[in-house]
């Protein structure tokens, strides 16, 4: 398959030669958890042993990553990462046959749990955790998220199974050119205010939303119209897969109703449906759209097109979409407890910096101190929507094909093909085939 | 005038082989034919010895192919039988996966999806094939061979990058729209692939311009093979060229329709890149084939029992196909 090795061993090697006099990698750095090892049988002292680990990710963490090996090489020079990374359709594809297989990687991104976990392909990791203090590095909604019931299906509950390295969020990207245009000050709170500022840019002749959904990503305002109305607290078991929980819900019923009137009424670029998010992003920065709901991956892209005028907001109700770019360690690394002592380092401020550049939130944001621009627009308004405790992981997760149901369900909404209560029905339909009692 | 006539020594070796594997006729093997002058016997042995090196040489190519098409599909079979995940263990599963295949719309549509792709992979390419073929062969021409290598063309490339490239034709803001504005007929403009009503026909579109070259090619040799004084006779008892096409040319090419309409029905029933690379199967599900739908069952909803029974009906269905297809060619 299409397999891009970005760094030979031998390059990385010569890499990490370089990072003695890099910036960022200190070794006293480290602002989060407590290296003091607990009263279990881990051990977070790794010793001066020489320990060759193989990490797997994909380009839209690994730059952070690269730049967290490098840096690691300054704390523990004995310890060596080797790194490799796929596309990230081809990874998810291949992760469990890679875990399975006799060259399993030591550490690996995870990006959904289920058959990866139910098939005992990745390492419990809650007596790390109690020993290096990530339960009070990181926000337990976000730890929730890579626990995994017995069941190997129900999240939230369990033991630990991931370690976030940093986080993704998503809001509402907007132009600020076209919102001086419109006369929108201040950006809207309230999903009202919202729907005001809408229907102002489109009286304005101004596009009010830019949106792809080749790619079903009109779910993203859906679940966020929906979180706003319901309040992120009761959406939680939904997308966790708890017994009982349903779909039909006030405020996923006005998301899907709301799609189809901005579908019918314009407030949609036309062609939606065949538009994939990259294309949708460079509409966005040529001009095309008053807001744009998209996630943190792609600030970078859209600071760069967009220059000052590119802003960020957390959706109104100070909710969000987010989850963690999290590392597991596999079942057959014979190094588990080197694996975990990086798996910590990238929890640290020093590798929060590289995690910030790329577009993700760090776990310990002390060494950012930035105050303009996308990026800090983004930190803020993660801050904002971690303070109302408004984070809830994608509703895309909640089944293996749930990605594809809320693709096919939004492009018939759009297509005006189906309507809000055939979507609950098919979107439910999927979520009981898995979690259903 | 029904019956073709028989090909004489003008036809080109590949497309004897085609035919030949088509028909049932095979090209004389060296064992047939007795030496002048030898007994009985020593001919017995020749052609045990002659059998044997054949063998040997069958051997690595028969190996390579038990071992990566017919076990591998065997293995298929016996996994539609389970449920599982692609990484645990599978339970026995009897005949439900096949049930499901016949019972949850999303297959049942993929299928159909697939059998009316038939239309532009074959019925389309077959027909436009044979009326390309005609006009190019009615007169000969400087440059024959530089207009069959571009007609050849869109079947060299690979078929993400046709995908690709018609993505980019068919955008909301593609050079498709940018002519129809350009004449007046901007009303029209839309994403033909992200449109419920247009996008079936504009994937169906991208596999006739894949599948037209091939079919004009095959027929083009196929032509050149038909005695030529059917032609003269034909025009001196006064037929013109319509009459020359449905009496001399069109029965002529049986074999070769028969031949570009089996490559060509199994690229449209076993067709991925194509569908992958421009819809994904969307909009909603009506571009979804099941090629698309075997990948996203397996890698994605980790149902590899459903998507292996999906594959083995599919092939079965391709397999009558063919055989049905064979013998059509094979009769009269």
């Amino acid at each position: 398959m299409r397999h891009i090795r970005v760094m030979t061993p031998v390059a990385l090697v010569a890499a990490a030669a370089l990072a003695a006099c890099a910036p960022s990698g200190g070794p006293n750095n480290k602002g989060s958890g407590d290296p003091s090892g607990g009263p279990t049988g881990v051990a977070t002292d790794i010793g001066d042993e020489p320990v060759t680990l193989k990490l797997m990710s994909t380009p839209e963490s690994g730059e952070s990553t690269l730049k967290a090996i490098e840096a690691f090489k300054s704390v523990k020079p004995n310890n060596t990462n080797e790194y490799d990374q796929t596309n990230y359709e081809d990874y998810n594809n291949s992760l469990n046959l890679a875990l399975a297989s006799d060259t399993a990687p030591d550490i690996v991104l995870l990006n959904a749990v289920g058959v990866t976990v139910k098939n005992g392909l990745v390492k419990d990791l809650s007596q790390y955790a109690q020993a290096y203090g990530w339960e009070d590095a990181v926000p337990a909604n976000q730890l929730a998220q890579w626990r995994v019931a017995a069941d190997g299906a129900t999240l939230g509950e369990g033991p630990l199974y991931a370690s976030p390295a940093g986080f993704s969020l998503v809001g509402v990207y907007y132009n600020k050119a076209l919102a001086r245009q419109v006369g929108i000050d201040p950006l809207p709170t309230t999903i009202d205010e919202f729907k005001a500022a809408l229907s102002k840019a489109r009286d304005a002749g101004v596009l009010p939303l830019q949106l792809g959904n080749g790619e079903g990503h009109a779910s993203f305002p859906v679940q966020l119209i929906g979180q706003a109305v319901d309040g992120p607290a009761s959406h939680v078991p939904w997308v966790y897969g708890h017994a009982g929980a349903t779909f039909d819900t006030p405020g996923n019923r006005q998301g899907l109703d709301m799609l189809a009137e901005w579908a019918r009424d314009g407030y949609l670029p036309d062609g939606a449906n065949g538009a994939d998010l990259q294309g949708a992003v460079n509409n966005f920065i040529q001009g095309k759209g008053l807001f744009f709901v998209d996630g943190a991956w792609d600030a970078a892209k859209i600071a760069d097109g967009l220059g000052d005028d590119a802003g960020f907001f957390a959706f109104p109700g100070a909710t969000g979409i987010g989850t963690s770019v999290a590392y597991g360690i596999s079942s057959a690394s014979k190094n588990p407890d080197a694996a975990a002592a990086f798996l910590d380092f990238m929890q640290t401020a020093a590798a929060g910096r590289f995690q910030y550049e790329q577009g993700f939130m760090p776990v310990d944001a002390s060494a950012i101190t930035e105050t303009t621009g996308v990026k800090a627009d983004l930190l803020r308004a993660w801050n904002q929507v971690g303070e109302a405790d408004g984070l809830v992981g994608f509703n895309n997760n909640a089944t293996a094909t749930m990605n594809d149901t809320l693709m096919r369900t939004t492009q018939e909404i759009i297509g005006g093909r189906l309507d809000t209560d055939g979507a609950i029905a098919q979107i439910q339909a999927d979520w009981q085939e898995t979690h259903g009692a | 005038m029904t019956t073709a006539p028989v090909a004489t020594g003008v036809r080109r070796v590949s497309l004897r082989d085609a035919a030949g594997a088509a028909g049932g006729r095979r090209p004389p093997s060296p064992g047939r034919r007795r030496p002048e002058g030898a007994t009985a016997s020593e001919v017995g042995r020749a052609r045990r010895k002659a059998v044997g090196i054949g063998l040997g040489f069958l051997a690595p190519a028969a190996a390579f192919y038990l071992l990566f098409v017919i076990l591998p599909w065997l293995h298929s079979i016996q996994i539609s039988f389970y449920d599982w995940d692609g990484v645990g263990e599978g339970t026995w599963a009897g005949l439900r996966n096949y049930a499901k295949v016949f019972s949850e719309p999303a297959l049942v549509d993929a299928l159909t999806n697939a059998v009316g792709f038939i239309l532009f992979y074959t019925v389309v390419p077959v027909l436009l094939g044979l009326i390309l073929a005609q006009i190019i062969a009615a007169r000969r021409r400087r440059g024959e061979g530089v207009l069959r290598t571009i007609l050849f063309l869109p079947q060299i490339l690979p078929l993400v990058a046709v995908g690709t490239v018609f993505r980019y034709l068919y955008g909301q803001d593609g050079p498709i729209n940018q002519v129809l504005t350009w004449i007046g007929l901007g009303g029209a403009k839309r994403a033909w692939l992200g449109d419920f009503s247009t996008a079936y026909v504009a994937v169906g579109i991208v596999g006739t311009w894949v599948t037209t070259g091939l079919c004009t090619v095959l027929m083009l040799a196929g032509i050149q093979k038909i005695d030529p004084e059917l032609y003269e006779a034909a025009r001196l008892d006064g037929a013109g060229k319509a009459a020359e096409f449905r009496y001399i040319t069109a029965p002529g090419l049986r074999r070769e329709v028969v031949v570009a309409s089996m490559i060509t029905m199994v690229s449209a029933l076993a067709s991925f890149d194509v569908v992958y690379a421009t819809t994904m199967g969307g909009p909603g599900s009506v571009t979804m084939v099941p090629g698309v739908m075997i990948y996203q069952l397996v890698f994605m909803a980790n149902r590899v029992g459903v998507a292996c029974a999906l594959a083995t009906v599919l092939s079965a269905f391709t397999l009558c196909l063919v055989a049905a297809l064979n013998r059509l060619g094979r009769e009269r």
